[in-house]
């Protein structure tokens, strides 16, 4: 992590967190009052999305740790929790949402660990299956150099048999956590995409190959494995790129460790779209064939959405015909013309997943335990 | 913003010789109309009632105020005009606010002459910037963001400025096409003051435009030509200006969303073959995203209804619409791969 500036907000100044936190980083922080401090100094830059990458605020959770994911009713949701530990990211990918989901966006690690403990403990309590991750606002391990958080997960949702965590990221930062006594409560998962649009999209992220031989170290150490081909950036000749990617998957990981993958077709909120025209002018990404989707956000066209999901589907079962694949946020009709089926042929997608957690990552939940059924 | 009278070298006119004025220098001038043949009548008629502004220079006088009044006069053959004479210390930002005031404060002034008035005192004020009072008292704008960009209209292309005096370009259109490189902004200019399409059509072709040769990684002007020559062959030039732009938006469409341009034809082919008549209207989804299709029904009487009922029990029975809500692929569907 390169960082320019390190702000600490005074309610969380002298805390344990926060010393070791500054301690490892190693560099000047600026006490500051509340998070408008912060804001301003990121938005008065040049970049304020780039500038915001490069400062970092330690600060407390004012909010819940445990929020449910944001899905619409217009779309089919996994039904997974977020772990909200930090904002925003230090790698650089031109399609990011969440270069458009705060107002400035900015690197934020929350201190407030003895809440989100209580939280979790409130939720192990439940003895239920519920799947959790960290990925959702941020990538999983950037915050590990420098924090220990993630191992510090690992240890704690090893201690219960009902809950699931699923670290999401697009580095190869494992090192310090392979031989952590995981007991499979923890998924590894890599986001994964075709090589060429790696490349030309995903600054400053590593690559593929990197990404598969980190996975195959991590099940290696008996980590379960997830991944996530998402966004998929569907563009002329495009299908061959994934395919050969799906490949490359299957060459470095035994299907056997992996308890899930997802599809996700790129959408994104309008607002994103002269952002990436600014900030990536050689990027083609925005320029697709899109449509306004049920939600309000730009999608895909519904049928290059479906041809794109049948043909990778169909790569992905041909290696791994056990592993659970899903959609992410997409309606019953592309379920069935990719895939198949309706989640609710099959108990709901939460059920689903759920019951792939209960099997490869050995979840003993009390009762039922796997969530209900989905509408 | 101080009294004219005390940049004036007196309080009386003063004839000079129009000879002594130097009409290549066009510094001070605000007004876009060239022509003088109404000014000329009015001045036959009745007189010059407003003696023009002049700025004594070493060799003459510079014309501040009053250039079509002195093209008219010089047009009626005139040799001596009666003329305003500032002093000769007077600065050129005295000057400008004169040649400003002299139009602004009588008639409204155009977008164009906005910008030359703008461009004009901002050259010669101490500072560079506009005091928000002479804005405000030469009754233009004060906004930053709206002085900049007017600014940059006087600067554009000859072809630009006049799609704008025309009203076939509006200003803030103008101001995006001032981003793009100087040949496409001409060509689209052009285009549009021969077409004349509204401010929304004008964004969706330059949009269109910009986004097909990103994604094609060809020059916009190339993606220009090419679908233009696609309209010239089939709407001619006989059409008229709404068709051959309903042509042109339809090419660049077609080449910006071709699976779902397609989509719409196959549905519509699908439609044409059910024959509803007018009384029955079926729209699919928006963009094809959702599931659910809308059938409108017109009716006056029960004897309409009674038609329209046995007209849905056959459309129940065709192929086509069983298609059309069942089918896999659905009937819309057809597209090309990715």
């Amino acid at each position: 992590m390169i960082l320019d500036a390190l702000y600490v907000d005074r309610q969380v100044v002298g805390r344990p967190e926060t010393e070791a936190a500054c301690r490892r980083l190693g560099m000047p922080a600026e006490t500051v009052g509340s998070a408008a401090e912060v804001y301003a100094a990121v938005a008065a830059a040049q970049d304020p999305i780039g500038r915001g990458k490069r400062v970092l605020y330690l600060t407390r959770n004012k909010g819940a740790f445990v929020k449910p994911c944001p899905g619409t009713r217009h779309y089919r949701c996994c039904g997974y929790k977020i772990l909200h530990v930090g904002t925003f990211c230090t790698m650089d990918c031109s399609y990011c949402i969440l270069q458009s989901y705060f107002h400035p966006p900015v690197l934020q690690y929350f201190i407030n660990h003895q809440e989100m403990d209580h939280e979790l403990e409130q939720l192990f309590a439940t003895r239920a299956v519920h799947r959790l991750g960290t990925g959702e606002f941020t990538d999983s391990l950037i915050w590990e150099p420098w924090t220990g958080l993630s191992a510090r997960l690992i240890r704690k949702f090893a201690d219960q048999d009902g809950c699931v965590l699923e670290l999401k990221t697009k580095t190869v930062g494992i090192e310090t956590l392979l031989d952590l006594p995981h007991r499979r409560r923890t998924i590894l998962a890599w986001s994964l995409n075709a090589e060429r649009v790696i490349r030309a999209e995903e600054r400053g992220t590593a690559p593929l190959g990197a990404r598969l031989k980190a996975a195959a170290r991590a099940a290696a150490h008996g980590y379960p494995l997830a991944f996530h081909f998402d966004p998929i950036v569907i563009a002329e000749n495009g299908e061959a790129d994934y395919l050969r990617a799906v490949e490359r998957l299957f060459a470095a990981i035994d299907p056997g460790h992996i308890v899930w993958i997802s599809m996700g077709a790129l959408r994104f909120m309008s607002e994103l779209k002269t952002i990436v025209q600014r900030r990536f002018e050689r990027s083609q990404i925005v320029y697709g064939e899109f449509i306004a989707g049920l939600d309000g956000k730009i999608r895909y066209f519904k049928p290059l959405r479906m041809r794109a999901y049948r043909a990778l589907a169909a790569a992905i079962r041909a290696h791994a015909p056990e592993v659970c694949v899903y959609l992410c946020m997409e309606d019953d009709e592309v379920w069935r013309h990719a895939l198949g089926f309706t989640p609710a042929e099959r108990g709901g997608l939460a059920r689903m997943l759920d019951e792939a957690a209960v099997e490869r990552c050995g979840l003993k939940p009390a009762g039922e335990g796997v969530g209900p059924v989905d509408s | 913003m101080a009294s004219d009278g005390l940049w004036l070298e007196a309080e009386a006119d003063r004839f000079i010789s129009l000879a002594d004025i130097d009409r290549s220098d066009e510094r001070f001038r605000i007004t876009t109309r060239r022509d003088s043949g109404d000014l000329q009548s009015s001045i036959r008629r009745f007189g010059l009632r407003t003696a023009p502004l002049v700025l004594p220079a070493d060799d003459g006088f510079v014309l501040v105020s009053g250039f079509r009044r002195v093209d008219a006069c010089r047009g009626l053959g005139r040799e001596r005009i009666p003329a305003r004479v500032m002093r000769r210390d007077a600065s050129a930002y005295a000057c400008a606010l004169l040649a400003v005031a002299e139009n602004s404060l009588e008639r409204s002034l155009n977008p164009i002459e906005i910008s030359r008035a703008l461009n004009l005192l901002e050259q010669h004020v101490s500072g560079g910037k506009l005091p928000p009072e002479d804005a405000a008292g030469l009754g233009l704008p004060a906004h930053p963001a709206q002085i900049a960009r007017l600014k940059r209209l006087g600067r554009m292309p000859a072809e630009v400025q006049a799609a704008v005096l025309e009203g076939a370009l509006a200003p803030a259109m103008a101001d995006e096409i001032g981003d793009l490189e100087e040949a496409l902004g001409i060509a689209l200019a052009q285009l549009f003051r021969r077409l004349r399409p509204g401010l929304n059509k004008q964004r969706e072709i330059v949009a269109f435009l910009m986004e097909i040769a990103a994604r094609e990684g060809i020059g916009p002007e190339q993606v220009l030509e090419q679908a233009w020559k696609g309209c010239e062959g089939s709407a001619g030039d006989q059409e008229d200006r709404n068709q051959q732009t309903h042509c042109l938006r339809q090419c660049l469409r077609r080449r910006r969303f071709p699976a779902l341009a397609q989509a719409e034809e196959n549905f519509h082919a699908l439609r044409r073959r059910l024959k509803l008549g007018e009384a029955i209207q079926l729209a699919p989804p928006r963009d094809f995203e959702g599931t659910r299709l809308t059938l409108t029904l017109s009716f006056e009487t029960l004897d309409d209804v009674a038609r329209l009922r046995t007209k849905l029990d056959e459309l129940i029975d065709r192929r086509d619409f069983r298609t059309l809500l069942t089918g896999k692929p659905r009937g819309f569907d057809g597209t090309s791969g990715v």
